[in-house]
């Protein structure tokens, strides 16, 4: 069996308590190999997008272990989750989440700015990600003069400014034009090839159907 | 991008809310720079009066306060009971040289004008006068005024025009050469003509007295002791008397102007929450990219110290100009006519790093909360913000 990037173990999550708590997860256990393309699909408010936020760090289970790529991160406080954030992990979500007062190439190189890279190199590898999503040319276009599209692949290259293994991403193409989604599936499909292991939380049966692992999520659990 | 650049283009993103925030700090400094280089070239005035009374010691009136004291450095009108048999005695006493002065006011277009009696023969060298424009007094005796420079440019005065004072005609002998002092705003006259339109028979204000040596300083106050009921107190005495005042008058009112800088911290702190609010989104978007809290931390103190910064830059030259531009006009005591003299406002170099270390210190202990407030956010609740 090839190594795992992803491991959860037995991972629940309760929101609120007594009465008017709600169980969004209700133990799920799932490994995910390094290089694989994984979807999780399933009815919405069943649980993806929490299993999704659990395994990025950006929120901590209320039971159970989770390991990215060995490490049990279920400890971390929170400088420790945005270390492993920074340095293992690539998010892309659905509304894209560009920082609208800078420029797409400032989009990236913030993102290079927090792992700690100088700003002297900043530059050249933001615009080299740019060129990889096919944008050279907008590097200097505001979020707001950039179609859905465009705004998603500098989401995209600015989760792999870091040059992370594993890409969370979150309905990526929930927001596009059928034009623009299959782009962006071309460019999954390309960062997969290159052995980023990608997660998506996805409807898009497109998606899905290109997928090699699809994890179905179901009251809190996945579905056999 | 670095951290410092991040924080300017979040700032500079709300032009309308930075400014106005901004303004707050600024207007505080501003007022605190202004009360501290009134205060500041007053006081250097007053030690320049001091030396340019020429005298180290001075005889007053018995039980005379330190306002009093005061007065005699700005040329306020004192009280006159010193008497002319008293004047004898202390001019008496070998080894130094005494000099009286009646203090008063007049008016001129209504506003009002110090007057002094003096001996002019014996004062003229004693304050090491010259004559700008005219003569000067050929006796002790005759009818006649001398001004000072300002007097004379402000009322279009100038030799052979007449001056009424109190009633009478006087002609206007000469002009003083610029003090840089209180003489250039007084009016001189001969005592003896200054008792007689005062209506004083023969009493004084004060005695200025030049001790020949120094450090007989202590004795010669003893001396005059001995043969007058009179306050004797030495120059240095009546300065630092006269600079505990103002330092006292001063310091409330920067215990004012530091009210404005807490209402402005305020203002940050209302401002920065508003941000945190705001820009909850754009932490959760910062924290999924790998911020750490001390990150998000940093960015937010930074921003409301920045306020500070500029505030304090923008308040310190604002204050400079207002208090070197707008004071001397805001009102006409004795006390503005010095920094009007001074040409005062100005700062030290460390008074000026001093007052923007301050306001960006204080900017950024407002920005303490609103930052812990950013840095506590949940990753997944921020993100999700709507």
């Amino acid at each position: 069996m090839s190594e795992m990037i992803v491991r959860t173990n037995n991972v629940t999550k309760t929101y609120g308590k007594g009465a008017a708590a709600t169980e969004a997860l209700r133990g799920v256990s799932l490994s995910i190999p390094k290089g694989s393309f994984t979807c999780l699909v399933g009815p919405s408010g069943h649980g993806k997008s929490t299993l999704m936020h659990l395994i990025g760090g950006l929120d901590r289970p209320t039971g159970g272990t989770i390991y990215i790529d060995g490490e049990e991160i279920t400890g971390l406080d929170a400088a420790g989750l945005s270390r492993i954030r920074s340095r293992k992990i690539g998010f892309v979500f659905q509304f894209f989440n560009l920082l609208r007062g800078l420029s797409a190439i400032e989009n990236i190189e913030t993102a290079l700015m927090l792992s700690g890279r100088a700003e002297k190199g900043q530059g050249a590898r933001a615009q080299e990600l740019l060129d990889q999503v096919g944008l050279s040319e907008k590097a200097n276009a505001y979020p707001s003069e950039l179609s859905g599209g465009q705004q998603q692949r500098v989401a995209i290259a600015r989760a792999l400014a870091n040059n992370p293994d594993l890409l969370l991403m979150d309905e990526p193409t929930g927001n596009l034009d059928s034009a623009a989604e299959a782009q962006i599936i071309e460019i999954l499909e390309s960062l997969n090839q290159q052995g980023k292991t990608i997660v998506i939380v996805t409807h898009n049966l497109e998606i899905a159907r290109r997928a090699q692992n699809v994890v179905q999520i179901k009251d809190g659990k996945i579905a056999a | 991008m670095t951290l410092s650049k991040l924080v300017i283009r979040n700032l500079t993103r709300r032009r309308g809310r930075f400014l106005f925030t901004l303004m707050g700090i600024t207007i505080g400094i501003a007022s605190v720079v202004t009360f501290i280089s009134l205060g500041g070239s007053l006081k250097s005035e007053i030690r320049r009066e001091s030396a340019a009374l020429g005298a180290n010691l001075i005889v007053t009136p018995k039980g005379s306060c330190a306002y009093e004291q005061v007065s005699i450095l700005t040329g306020e009108q004192l009280p006159t009971t010193i008497t002319g048999e008293e004047l004898a005695r202390i001019r008496g006493i070998e080894g130094m040289t005494a000099l009286p002065f009646l203090t008063g006011r007049t008016a001129i277009q209504n506003r009002p004008i110090s007057v002094m009696g003096i001996l002019p023969t014996e004062t003229k060298p004693f304050k090491r006068w010259s004559v700008g424009k005219g003569g000067y007094f050929t006796d002790d005796e005759s009818p006649g005024v001398v001004l000072g420079t300002v007097v004379a440019d402000q009322f279009g005065l100038s030799p052979g025009s007449e001056l009424t004072v109190r009633g009478e005609s006087l002609p206007v002998i000469g002009v003083l050469a610029q003090t840089g002092g209180k003489d250039d705003v007084t009016i001189f006259m001969p005592l003896t003509v200054a008792q007689r339109l005062y209506e004083q028979d023969d009493r004084v204000s004060y005695v200025a007295v030049r001790v020949e040596n120094p450090e007989e300083l202590e004795a010669y106050s003893i001396k005059i002791s001995e043969q007058v009921s009179l306050g004797v107190v030495s120059d240095k005495q009546m300065l630092s008397s006269v600079l505990t005042i103002v330092g006292t008058v001063n310091m409330t009112l920067q215990l004012i102007a530091l009210v404005a800088v807490l209402a402005a911290a305020f203002g940050i702190i209302n401002t920065m929450m508003t941000a945190t609010y705001e820009r909850k989104r754009e932490i959760g978007i910062l924290q999924a990219l790998g911020a750490r809290p001390r990150t998000i931390f940093s960015i937010f103190l930074f921003e409301s110290a920045f306020y500070g910064l500029i505030g304090g830059a923008v308040g310190v030259v604002f204050g400079m100009l207002f208090s070197a531009v707008a004071a001397p006009h805001v009102s006409q005591n004795a006390f503005t006519a010095f920094v009007a003299g001074s040409g005062g406002g100005m700062l030290d170099i460390s008074a000026i790093v001093g007052a923007i270390v301050f306001s960006t210190l204080i900017a950024a202990l407002a920005g303490l909360y609103p930052a812990w407030r950013a840095a506590r956010l949940s990753p997944v609740e921020a993100i999700s913000y709507e």
